[in-house]
């Protein structure tokens, strides 16, 4: 155990990181809602920004870029949910159901 | 402190707290076959990763990620949810090797990243003692944002003021006679 005022080695986040993705892969492949699929999407997408804060701040030479490049993967995970989800109440209105296994229509 | 034996910092039983809160609150967002329960399960993993990014020394980052994540996108899909509420019927796929298959890529991928992880020349070059102390306020963050990225920053708010319209054209309500 090192004697520092934090103790916490970067191998912690990055682990808790692993666990949220997986979580999120284990999700996106078991849900069979496109909204259910939307909230694996969130996971993953949130478990790559634990993973590039960490190496932002635990470098030798710390930078801020880490921060900036999460800010901007927040940014576009806002779109991917407002874009995803007028899809869903799109489909829904027509359809009346959200199960990706029925949406068919544009298949061959 | 010492607790068993090992000698433990606070930040250590935070991190510990914070991140047994987000593993627990992930684990329920994939399990829990409610759909509404599972999305305000996902605002309180997006908690938990606030508080990460706090023991990882980026308070604006937090300050972020609870007002974009937890206060826009959550609530965003929380309304979804009621306005189609339907997709409370829709649980899991019918066949147990969806479980099966996703359970095994899940667990195959964990390991790989777990060796990654312990085995990794990143890792090793890291700080080892925890973030290095550096001018982490708004200020420089404003000035990382605004001098080498502010290309991909007005980009970004391109971006967002299409999905904006794009959202609103996708989901508007199409009425004969109109275009």
């Amino acid at each position: 155990m090192s004697h520092s005022a934090y103790g916490i080695p970067i191998s912690w986040f990055l682990t808790v990181a692993a666990i949220l993705f997986c979580a999120g892969l284990f999700g996106l492949m078991t849900r069979r809602s496109a909204i259910g699929m939307l909230l694996s999407i969130e996971l993953m997408l949130n478990a790559a920004n634990i993973n590039l804060v960490a190496f932002g701040s635990y470098l030798k030479m710390p930078t801020l870029a880490g921060q900036v490049f999460a800010v901007f993967v927040i940014t576009l995970a806002a779109a991917e949910a407002a874009v995803g989800l007028a899809i869903v109440i799109n489909v829904y209105r027509h359809e009346k159901h959200v199960d990706v296994d029925k949406m068919t229509t544009m298949k061959l | 402190m010492t607790l068993f034996g090992f000698e433990i910092t606070g930040y250590q039983i935070s991190f510990l707290a914070l991140a047994g809160i987000t593993v627990l609150a992930a684990l329920g967002v994939v399990l829990i076959p409610n759909i509404l329960r599972a999305a305000l399960l996902l605002g309180l993993t997006l908690f938990g990763t606030a508080g990460l990014y706090v023991l990882m020394n980026a308070p604006f980052l937090a300050a972020v990620q609870v007002m974009v994540y937890v206060g826009a996108i959550v609530t965003m899909i929380v309304l979804a949810i009621f306005l189609s509420h339907e997709v409370m019927k829709t649980g899991f796929g019918k066949s147990t090797y969806n479980f099966l298959l996703g359970g095994a890529a899940a667990a195959v991928l964990f390991l790989f990243l777990f060796i990654s992880i312990a085995n990794s020349v990143w890792v090793r070059n890291a700080v080892a003692q925890g973030p290095a102390a550096e001018d982490v306020g708004v200020q420089s963050v404003a000035r990382m944002l605004l001098q080498p990225y502010v290309f991909p920053f007005e980009l970004a708010s391109l971006v967002l003021l299409t999905v904006l319209i794009g959202a609103i054209v996708i989901a508007k309500e199409d009425k004969p006679g109109e275009p």
